[in-house]
């Protein structure tokens, strides 16, 4: 009896050993290219590491943190950043969804449909945003040529205060809505055909199975759809590097272009990683809500 | 076989004799060919010193590459490469906006004693292009490279057409003619508008660098300075006011349609599609608006003046080596620089358009003959002031973009907008 627990323990002290020897590579490699630098980035934070005096000695507590919530900027980003990512996120979902419906229907030459709506995602967002500055050019872009042919008036789209931040949003649905597309069309496939025949028999309309058996049973791929799409929009940076560096005013400067600004323009290494730590709890708070609807999904679909 | 002491030592010996035979057999290996690497901005002065690259080659055996981008990328690309522990760009172009700056951090190569070892005459440049780039007694970090002061382009057949001259006189009351003030431009900025079927100027309001350099020469050309005698800042005064009052009305007014997003690229291509009457730009942008091929609908039309009001605001790039490169790389770099600002090559340069830092290539009877306008941009220069240059010069000229844009688009008056800009001045030079 002895020899057996000894037995078992030795066995289970080999599996614990070989599983960290398997596990330990990737670890390290974690570790190397995402802890050091994340380490790094709050070590900055608290330092007074600037371009100009590169120490990170003597190191400042939270000061920076206080410099920048102090700072009226910092909060009209943060609430930029809120606005943006809520209307990016809602319009590539309501239009995702419209499509992903219509492709759900057995249509003819679906397949190409799909390889056309990759296109945008494919893209890198700079090329996109360069695309589109070119396009909605006042004078010389396609754009206002079109709305002119079509007898409405030419608009600034990027130079008006009040425009400039919904045509980067629709600019960012363009793009990002086929990624929205392919998710919840893989989800809609997946559904069981069942509920609906039962419905059809029960004389369900249409907008009655879509409203009681598509959306709840979408539920889980659209929470999550939706989490990753916001944490993608709450670290948007390219499009307004390129399309309007901001402004007019402060009227496209969201959070990821401050801390831009606070570290290369205002050579504060130091207050841009703070801005930049910021950004990343908000991006982490929305990445544990990612997991907890993903496990909450999970579960349900367990307990069916 | 026995692995005892002897035969270890027996086996080591002819190792080594082996490698010393192997090594004497071959060649000397040849030093390696040295490769310059240069971020440069994409403007046409590029363009002029690429042509004659071959040249440079041909006669030193170094090659030297250069990788053009926008210019408001370049600083954020230099600066990563200066803050590494070697940096790929071994030979720099500078903008006068980062002298304070890059020197103050620590990542330019003192120039001097490579001006003392070569014996490198610095007498014909003007000394203007040396102090903006922050020459001292002791220290040169900086080597001018061309000024980019900035002066009016204006369409010589609008300004004389006779139905525009009749109904500006009837409008006003006043002869259509070069303006000489800045109230004079902005009014006749906005009667063409009005009257000719073109944006009375072109103008660069993006937030930043365009708007920061176009206003400068609202500010200088109304009597306004951004530091007082005392070297404060002194942006909250009647002038600056007039200045920003001015450049407001004429975006809003005078300007084409997105004026308040637009950039240095899109002035240039309104102005050479012959839809704009004027543009607040650098001088040497007169020989591309010039150029049949490129600009057929205004090739011809277009004349310099000194901004009305007389001074607008001058800068310039200039040549550095940064700190964290090879010795070989930073000689290398210094024979580039004495070859490409020699007399010889400014002069080349200059018949192709370059904006000239030495006083004798202002001179040159070949320049003057080609371009006669070249008088014109000599007053540009000589006349021209500059935006302040400090260690974050860069980090000004967003924030002065910042306002100048918020006032811009009517969400910030000019009262508020330039006390923000005053205020944010004085910040920074305390900093």
């Amino acid at each position: 009896m002895h020899n057996a627990i000894k037995k078992g323990l030795a066995a289970r002290g080999r599996e614990w050993r070989t599983g960290w020897a398997f596990a330990l590579p990737g670890l390290l490699l974690l570790a190397i290219v995402m802890g050091f630098p994340l380490a790094y980035a709050c070590i900055l934070s608290i330092s007074s590491m600037t371009l100009i005096k590169p120490q990170l000695l003597p190191l400042v507590g939270f000061k920076n943190f206080a410099s920048m919530i102090g700072d009226s900027l910092f909060w009209n980003a943060l609430w930029l950043t809120v606005r943006y990512s809520a209307v990016t996120v809602v319009g590539e979902f309501v239009i995702g969804l419209g499509i992903a419906l219509m492709l759900n229907r057995t249509v003819r030459m679906k397949p190409v449909y799909f390889a056309v709506l990759t296109i945008p995602m494919a893209m890198s967002p700079i090329s996109v945003a360069l695309i589109w500055r070119m396009l909605l050019q006042p004078n010389l872009g396609i754009a206002n040529h079109l709305m002119e042919t079509f007898g409405l008036p030419r608009l600034d789209w990027l130079g008006t205060p009040g425009m400039a931040l919904w045509t980067m949003a629709a600019i960012d649905i363009w793009q990002q809505m086929s990624f929205v597309v392919l998710i919840l069309a893989a989800g809609l496939a997946a559904l069981p055909r069942d509920p609906y025949e039962a419905a059809e028999v029960d004389g369900a309309r249409g907008w009655q199975q879509f409203v009681y058996i598509t959306l709840p049973m979408l539920r889980p791929v659209a929470a999550i759809t939706i989490i990753i799409q916001l944490i993608n929009e709450f670290r948007t940076y390219d499009l307004p590097y390129v399309l309007t560096k901001g402004g007019p005013g402060n009227a496209t400067e969201v959070l990821s272009f401050f801390a831009y600004r606070r570290a290369f323009l205002g050579l504060s290494l130091n207050e841009g990683a703070a801005a930049a730590f910021v950004l990343l709890l908000i991006v982490l708070l929305l990445t544990v809500i990612f997991f907890a609807v993903l496990e909450r999904s999970q579960s349900g679909e367990g307990r069916k | 076989m026995t692995w005892n002491k002897q035969t270890l030592i027996k086996m080591l010996m002819t190792a080594v004799s082996g490698a010393a035979v192997l090594s004497a057999s071959l060649p000397a290996r040849a030093a390696e060919p040295i490769t310059l690497h240069a971020l440069m901005e994409d403007v046409p002065e590029t363009k002029i010193i690429e042509a004659l690259l071959p040249e440079f080659e041909k006669q030193t055996g170094i090659k030297v590459e250069f990788e053009k981008i926008g210019y408001p990328d370049m600083h954020d690309k230099l600066v990563s490469q200066l803050t590494a522990s070697q940096s790929y760009y071994n030979v720099l172009e500078v903008d006068f906006l980062w002298a304070g700056e890059f020197p103050a951090a620590g990542w330019l190569a003192d120039l001097k004693p490579f001006v003392e070892k070569s014996k490198y005459d610095l007498t014909p440049f003007i000394p203007s292009t040396l102090d903006l780039l922050g020459r001292t007694k002791d220290q040169l970090f900086l080597v001018p490279m061309y000024n980019y002061s900035m002066g009016l382009l204006y369409r010589t057949d609008l300004i004389g057409d006779e139905k525009l001259k009749a109904a500006y006189k009837t409008a006003t009351g006043k002869e259509l003619a070069l303006p000489t003030t800045l109230e004079d431009y902005v009014a006749i900025s906005k009667f063409m508008k009005a009257n000719a079927g073109v944006a009375g100027a072109a103008m660069q309001g993006q937030r930043g660098d365009p708007n920061s350099m176009e206003f400068s020469n609202y500010l200088f050309s109304a009597g306004g300075s951004y530091l007082n005698a005392d070297g404060k800042a002194s942006l909250d005064t009647a002038e600056a006011k007039k200045a920003l009052d001015l450049y407001v009305d004429n975006i809003q007014h005078g300007a084409q349609q997105g004026a308040v997003s637009a950039t240095l690229d899109d002035t240039m291509r309104l102005m050479c599609s012959g839809s704009a009457f004027s543009m607040v730009t650098y001088w040497w942008m007169l020989p591309q608006m010039d150029d049949a091929a490129k600009c057929p609908t205004v090739a011809g039309k277009v004349g310099l003046s000194v901004m009305p009001g007389g001074h607008g605001e001058s800068g310039g790039w200039g040549w550095g080596i940064p700190k964290n490169t090879s010795p070989e790389e930073q000689d290398a770099a210094w024979t580039f620089i004495q070859w490409v600002q020699s007399k010889d090559v400014s002069v080349k340069r200059a018949l192709e358009g370059h904006a000239p830092v030495r006083s004798d290539v202002y001179d040159d009877a070949a320049v003057l003959a080609k371009y006669p306008f070249y008088k014109t941009a000599g007053d540009v220069v000589s006349t021209g002031k500059s935006f302040p240059i400090f260690t974050y010069s860069a980090q000004y000229e967003d924030l002065l973009g910042t306002q100048l844009s918020l006032a811009a688009g009517g969400q910030a008056t000019s009262e508020a907008a330039l006390k923000a800009a005053s205020d944010g001045l004085q910040g920074l030079l305390d900093k």
